[in-house]
Formats: C-alpha cells, structure tokens, sequence
C-alpha cells in the first residue's frame, strides 16, 4: 500500500464546509476523516490558509474600513 | 477623592499665596512664553523637552537602533533639573518606544500644563476633537460645556469623544455662549493650551453669528438685520438675489421701524439657570498630582475657587437677562417661501448663518392657545434642561432635541408647545404615530378634545376657535399628487395660516426632499425636530441644520440610565455556530438567499428558545423580533408562542398585546418590523432579536428603545437585556457588528456569548436530532421567493411616511387573491384538525369563550337590533 503524505487539519464544522467548498475549485482534501478532522495535502497548506482567512474576514466589520 | 483634596489644600493652605491661577490659565498660549511660566517649570525643563523632541525626530528615522538604550542615557541639561522636570524628561524618553505607532497623531511635543492632571480634556490641535476623561471629578460640568460647544461623537463610560463644529458653535452662541468665554473655558478646561487652530476656528464660526435674523411676518419670510452692510454683500451673492422677492422693482432695502426684537428677562416655567452648578466645585477644587512641586498652584487655587465657580457658571448657565436691544434701524428683504432652505444653506457657506428665534411672548398678532401642562406632569431634570436650551432667553428658537427612546421624547414636545401657546402643527411619520401623539396631548395637557384635531387619510378634522393644534404625517402635508377635495381643503387651512410652532417628530426618518416640501409650505416661528437617533445610514443627517436648526441638545444615555430615567440594559451577542448542513447550503445560495439559512439556523432556534425559557422563569416579558416573516412564523409556531406581523388584524392585535399586558401565561410575543416603531409595549425586559435589516444602527437602536421604557423590576444590576442572536461565520456577524457602533458611541457595552451554559440538557429542545434539522432545512430550502423577502410585510397605510414602517415600502403593496394551501388540501374541511396550531388562534379561542357574559352577549345582540332598527327608520 502506497503512503500519502499528509497534515491533519482541525478545525470547527463550519470551517469545514468552508473547506469543502475551497476543495471543489481546487482539490486539496486527502482524505475526509470526521466533522472537524480532513487530512490535506502538505504542500497546499499555505493556500489553503490564506483562501480560509479571506473567506473568513468577508464576515468581520471592522471600524477603520468605514472611516476615511 | 475629597478626603485626599482637604489634605492637600490644608498643607498648601499655609503657603503663602503666589500668582492667582486664572491668570495664568487664561493667558497661557504656546509660542509666546509668559513670564510665568517661567516661575512654575524649570527652565531646563523647557530645554531638555526640545531636546528631547529633536531626538526623538532623529530617532524615528533610525529605527534599527536598539529602544531601549534611549531611554538609559542621561538627559542632557543641568544636574539641577527640578523634580517635574525629570518626571516629564522620563514620559517623553518612554513615548519613543511607541511614537512611531502613532504616526500623524502623534502630539507628544505639546506641552502639557504643569497641573494638567487637574484638568479633564485634551485637545486635538489638527481635526477638532476633543476628549474628555469621563472619570474626572469635574467632568460632568466639562460635559455641560463640551454638549454645549460641540457634538458628541462617542461617550463610552470613562472616554468621551467630542468635535467641535461649526454647527455646533452656531448652536452654542444661539444658546448666549460668548466667543471669549468659549475658548477661556475650554483652556480652563484643557490640559494643553488650546491651540492657536482651535483658536480661529471658534472665532471664524462665532463672530457672524446672529447678524442676520429670519423672520416670518404675516405669512411672508424676511430677512432682517441691524447692519445694512450685511444684507448688501449678501445680496451681491446671485443665490440670495435669486431668492429675493423685488416687489416694486426699486431694488431698495426696505426699512422697517426700529427695535423688533425687545427682550425681557424671563419668567416662570423655563427660565431657571440650572442652579446646581454654582455650587459644585470647580478646577480649583481637584486634587493636584501628588508630587507636583510647583506648590503655587494648588494654593493658588483655593483662593481663586469662588471666582472661578462665578466666571464657569456665567459661561455654561443660560444667561436669561441677555439684552439685545438694538434701537438702530432694521433693515430688511423679502424672500420667496419655496427658496428659504436653499438661502439659509448659502447663508452658512458664506458665514453669515440666519438667526431664527421667536419671541412668543410679545407676538400679539398669532391669537394664543389656551395650554398648559397638567399640575400632575412631571417634567424630568434633563427634559427641562433641552427645554431650557430652546427657550434659553425668552424666545424660542428653532432646533433639534436628541433623547434616547423612551426618555420622554413626547413630554418635551408637549411642553415647548405649552409654552409657546400658539396654533401648533405636529407632523409624525405614521398614522398610528399621530393618534399617540394626540393621546398623549390629550394625557398631559389640559389641552380641549375640540381644539387638537387629527389629519390623515381617514380623518380631515379641523380645530374649533382661531387656535388650536393639528396632528398629521409628513406625506399627508408633503403630497403634492392628486388629492381629495376634502384633502385639499385642509392643505389650504394648513397653508394659509401662520403657525406659532411646528414639532417635527422622527426627524431622522424624513427624506431631504419631503422636508423641503414641509418647509416651505408652512409657514412657522419656531421649529423644533425630535429624534432618538441622529443617524442616518446614507449621512443625510447634515441637512436638518439649516432646514430645522442646530441641535440643541444631546442626552448622555448611560447618565439617564445611571440616574434611574431610563432602563439599564445588559447587551449580549449570542453566537450560534452553524449546523454543517445548514452551512453547506449557506455556501452555495446567492447571496439574498443567504438571510433566510442564518436566521432558521437550528441552533439559532435552540438559543431562542432556551433564553426565552430561562427569562420567562425569571418572570420577564419578553419581545422576539424578527425582520422575516417567514422565520417570524416557523418559530413562533415551533415555539408556541403568539405573534403578530403586517398581515396579523387589528382585532388579533389587540388582543395579542392585552394578553401580553394582562396574562401571566403570555410573556413572550414574536413581532416582525411592526414592532419597531408603532406599537408601545412598556411591559417588556427583555428583547431578543433573530432577525433584522441588515446593518441598520438606526433599527438597532429603535429595538433597544423597546425596553428602555421598563423600569418595573428594579433588582440589582441590570433590569432588562437585549439579546442578538448571531448565527457564526455568516454575513450576519458583519452586519451585527455595525448595527451595535451606534448604542456602542452612546456607551453600551456588547457582551459575547459563545456558548449558552446548559442549554444541551434542557427539556423539550426542538430540532435535536438530525433527521428534524434536515426536515427543516428542507423547508427553508422549498420557501417561495415571497418568503424570503425580508420585510415585505407590514402594509402601508396612506400617509405612512416610506422607510418607516417598512424598508422596502417604496413599491406599490401587492394584494393577493389566491386560496391557502390549507384550503386546496382540504384543510378547512370539518374533519381536519390542525395540530401545531398558531398561538394566535388559540388566544383568540380563549378570547371568545370567556370574554363575555351571556348577558352581556344578549344585550349586545340587542343594542345591534335596536341600532339596525333606528337606520332603517332614518
């Protein structure tokens, strides 16, 4: 059997969907383990982290983007 | 605090007595080094601090150097330095660590003023902010002042941000504010020597004021002043030429007889100058900081306390016994009624901002209304102090009174009308509005049924005598459509007369153009504009200064909360992770359908559901709201609780409401936007929201405004909440976050729940399994498009101003024919029963079997029979 590499990722089941859904566009997920575990592809995880917190910072309001 | 300020004026008492302060204060400028400030700070102390800044400029551009060895070395000066000096040498030495941070804001080379831990306000030398250390013992007459000559910008409980504007300085010399004592008691005030911007600033915006009046004289506008050299450079502006009415083509400046405005002190109800603060102490009176070597000062003080507690007073108190009799000419123009607000704008863009004032008291010509206020009305202390800044010197001026909802908003207006005494328009937003406002005359004035009458869609009254006052809507005086005979008629009484005062309730809520309409078409003395909430999402905010006035007065919503006026409130978040189904559709829905997914979300439910239990058990009355009727529905029904939205009727309403007042088994009502605004529930404590207008501030704070009224449970600590619930990681958490920036600027605090404790083990938790939040997601997912639309709900009436009652009004509302589901499956056939029914029939199933005896059923039936039976025989 062939062993794949991987980083195991942890996170809530919210971010996991968010994950779900970044994987359709560009697959990254190795293996779905459970509701807040995937296993991803080590040399994707820069990406993927910067892909989450954007995703994440659309739902952030923050004071200094409204003021001039 | 006071014990240690006796200690330290006993210790300095013995002192002998140096310079006195005020001196020093007053004439404490930058640049210009008075000889005594050379007596309080070490020379060196002057040096070292330059030397310091050169360095501390050096060292921002070399960075790479390590900080820490800055502060190590020895300040260069003389082995002498006085102890402050080494205390301030160190303070700068430490800001290099941090300075670059702070970039343009940077104001560490200012100098503070030896006994600047005395004094509460720093001064931004570049945009015109001010702070306010809100733990100073003297900050609250600082407050009185700074309310006076600027705006609030945020009043969290220890910080307050102030600006200063050139609106807000008109209002301040409106109010009798003098240029010289504005700036010798912000200096006073200021821990810094107010800078030289500041300075001219004040000065540019106050030294034109009030040399121009607008006057209303039978039914015409006039623009009047004592120097006729005004009116010729005003009129050299084509604008104000446009706007002037030539009548016999002469051109000439008509002029009218001398001394139109005669002043005399005031009497009676408003006249009082806040007598309180000509006792409290003053700068004089705060502890010095301990060590502060420059002992003339406090002792100093103590001998200037008196007069400084005199100059203060003089200078924050209304003064009532202002005299502005002007025996020279006046001179005059007339102009056109449709350009009066355009003038007035242009007039503040050319620095000679218009004066607005009635002088009620002596207009004999306007026949005066026989009001007064109840003997029983109480008028609160803030209520009478934003009166006392609109009838400051015995007239009335026009302007905007900000008060927090359920502050009492209604009494203020009632009041000024009480004291004005003459023919009153006011205009509210909706129908429902105007009944309350004539309800609550009718409360606490001992105003005649005959002389207040109602205008709206359904009812065209007009008040008995030459007197009187008159209720209506903006849109019904603002329609310029086609109207009713009947309509028309009473546009032409509006129109025709001269009002003595106009109260303009909601102003925040009124489009610009509407406004304009209502302006221009009735001719008033005096205006003056109400509103809890002076924001507005599209900065329309700027143009109710020229086209009401300034505002004059601004409550400070954590002091009437602190005071007892208004309800304390806890503000919670409550976040509710979304359920991975549920996300997963989140993520793929266009984003309008995204709404109904956060707002159905089933933990989302679960919380709703187990605040609402846990607040029923401690006895609150509880108000959920929701904005889609939709998820309005599902969950009062799930919840078995009753709930009225647009389509609920009247009669359903009302009893709904009653059983909210009245019945210890109803704590809690679901109610969609109707709540908002138009129905008064003084019962509630708690409010918790599901959904709402995106990210509106201005509904934020008007749900809020729901249980501030709720003073009933006075228990320790906090007496109502106010719950959001915030589904997680949607677009719903950017939107509650900047629907909570206004109450945050009026100081309330958000508190975040992650996690509601307990709320896994309680009985009876709906959507726990699976297999029902799937059946649910289901639901949501099959909804109709109608559904999903959020707050379409509440049908507008005739008069309703748009945008009030509901967000998307401004389309034509649709009615629908089409027969129920429950009628096309059979469900209204005899052997259907309903078994999650609505909480709503069942009330109105009570209703109908208890209300009502037999008896007076039977007398009823009578009293219809005879009824019928009289029409038939007219």
């Amino acid at each position: 059997m062939r062993a794949i590499k991987g980083v195991l990722l942890t996170c809530d089941s919210a971010v996991k969907q968010i994950l779900l859904t970044l994987n359709e566009k560009e697959a990254f997920i190795v293996e779905d383990l459970d509701e807040t575990h995937v296993i991803i592809a080590p040399d994707k995880v820069e990406r993927v982290r910067q892909a989450l917190a954007s995703e994440l910072e659309k739902n952030a309001f923050s004071l200094e983007a409204n003021v001039p | 605090m006071a014990q240690k300020r006796n200690v330290d004026d006993a210790s300095f008492g013995d002192r002998p007595a140096k310079k006195p302060r005020s001196e020093v204060d007053e004439d404490f400028q930058p640049g210009s080094p008075h000889p005594d400030d050379h007596a309080l700070i070490p020379r060196a102390a002057t040096i070292n601090l330059s030397a310091l800044t050169r360095r501390l400029a050096y060292e921002k551009k070399d960075r790479n150097k390590p900080a820490a060895e800055s502060v190590e070395q020895p300040a260069p000066g003389p082995s002498t330095t006085a102890r402050p000096a080494t205390i301030r040498i160190k303070k700068a030495t430490k800001t290099d660590l941090v300075a670059h941070l702070f970039d343009k804001s940077d104001f560490s080379f200012m100098e503070l003023k030896p006994d600047h831990a005395s004094r509460p306000l720093w001064i931004n030398p570049e945009d015109q902010t001010i702070i306010l250390e809100g733990f100073s013992p003297i900050a609250e007459q600082a407050q009185d002042f700074l309310v006076a000559i600027s705006e609030p910008v945020s009043r969290p409980a220890f910080m307050h941000e102030y600006k200063i504007t050139t609106y807000s300085l008109y209002a301040a010399v409106s109010v009798g504010l003098e240029t010289d004592d504005i700036i010798s008691v912000l200096n006073r005030l200021s821990k810094i020597p107010v800078p030289e911007k500041i300075v001219q600033f004040i000065r540019e915006c106050t030294v034109s004021y009030g040399k121009l009046k607008l006057v209303l004289k039978h039914n015409k506008y006039y623009v009047e002043s004592t120097h006729p050299e005004v009116l010729q450079t005003l009129l050299k502006d084509p604008m104000v030429a446009s706007a002037r009415v030539v009548t016999d083509g002469t051109g000439q400046i008509t002029t009218g007889p001398g001394g139109l405005l005669m002043t005399k002190p005031v009497q009676g109800l408003l006249a009082n100058v806040s007598p309180q603060k000509s006792q409290t102490p003053l700068i004089g009176a705060t502890t010095p900081m301990p060590g502060n070597t420059a002992g003339s000062i406090p002792a100093a003080k103590s001998t200037n306390q008196q007069a400084d507690a005199d100059l203060f007073t003089s200078v924050v108190g209304v003064d009532g016994d202002e005299v502005e009799e002007d025996d020279e000419n006046v001179h005059s123009f007339e102009i056109l009624d449709q350009k009066i607000d355009e003038l007035k704008k242009r007039c503040i863009e050319l620095d000679y901002p218009m004066l607005e004032e009635y002088d009620f008291r002596n207009d004999t010509i306007n026949p005066n209304l026989d009001i007064d206020l109840k003997p029983i009305t109480v008028i609160r202390p803030y209520q009478e102090k934003s009166l006392s800044k609109m009838f400051g010197n015995g007239r009335a001026r026009s302007g905007i009174i900000v008060l927090p909802c359920g502050a009492g908003k209604t009494l203020v207006g009632i009041t000024a009308a009480c004291t004005i005494k003459k023919s009153c328009l006011v205009l509210c937003t909706s129908g429902v509005s105007v009944l309350q406002w004539r309800q609550q005359f009718l409360q606490w004035s001992n105003i005649h049924e005959s002389k207040i009458c109602v205008f709206t869609a359904d009812q065209k009254e007009k008040f008995a005598g030459d007197a009187g006052i008159v209720v209506s809507t903006y849109s019904m005086v603002a329609n310029t459509g086609n109207r009713s005979h009947e309509s028309k008629k009473m546009m032409e009484f509006l129109t025709s007369r001269e009002w003595g005062f106009v109260l303009l309730d909601e102003v925040h809520v009124v489009p610009a153009a509407m406004f304009r309409r209502v302006i221009t078409t009735i001719k008033a003395h005096s205006k003056l504009g109400l509103t809890a909430t002076l924001v507005r999402e599209d900065d329309k905010i700027e143009d109710l200064n020229y086209m009401i006035g300034p505002k004059l007065y601004e409550a400070n919503w954590m002091d009437l909360a602190a005071k007892g006026h208004i309800a304390t409130v806890q503000c919670a978040e409550v976040w509710c992770p979304m359920s991975p189904e549920f996300y997963k559709e989140y993520l793929k829905e266009k984003s309008r359908d995204k709404m109904l997914l956060w707002c159905m979300n089933p933990n989302k439910f679960q919380s709703c559901q187990f605040l609402i239990d846990y607040h029923e058990q401690r006895g609150d009355k509880i108000i959920v709201f929701s904005d889609n009727v939709f998820a309005l529905k599902a969950y009062a029904r799930k919840l078995g609780k009753p709930f009225i939205c647009g389509d609920t009727g009247q009669v359903e309403r009302v009893r709904i409401l009653q059983n909210f007042q009245h019945n210890p088994l109803t704590n809690t009502i679901f109610l969609s936007k109707v709540g908002d605004t138009s129905i008064d529930l003084p019962e509630a404590t708690c409010l918790i929201q599901i959904s709402s207008h995106f990210g509106s501030r201005r509904q934020e704070a008007q749900r809020l405004g729901r249980i501030l009224r709720a003073k009933r449970r006075n228990d320790e600590g906090f007496n109502a909440f106010f719950y959001s619930l915030v589904s997680k990681d949607t677009q719903e958490m950017y939107y509650s976050t900047k629907r909570q920036q206004f109450l945050i600027d009026q100081g309330y605090s958000f508190k975040v729940i992650t996690r509601l404790e307990g709320m896994e083990r309680m009985p009876g938790l709906v959507f726990q399994t699976k297999s029902e939040q799937i059946e649910l997601l289901g639901m949501i997912l099959n909804a109709t498009d109608d559904d999903r639309m959020l707050g379409s709900d509440v049908a507008r009436g005739e008069g309703d101003l748009a945008g009030t009652v509901t967000s998307n009004s401004y389309r034509a509302p649709v009615i629908r024919t089409s027969g129920t589901l429950q009628n096309l499956s059979g469900g209204q056939h005899m052997s259907y029963i309903e078994k999650n029914k609505s909480q709503n029939k069942v009330l109105a199933a009570n209703a109908k079997g208890m209300d009502r005896n037999k008896l007076f059923l039977n007398r009823d039936k009578e009293s219809k029979a005879r009824k019928k039976e009289a029409q038939k025989a007219a």
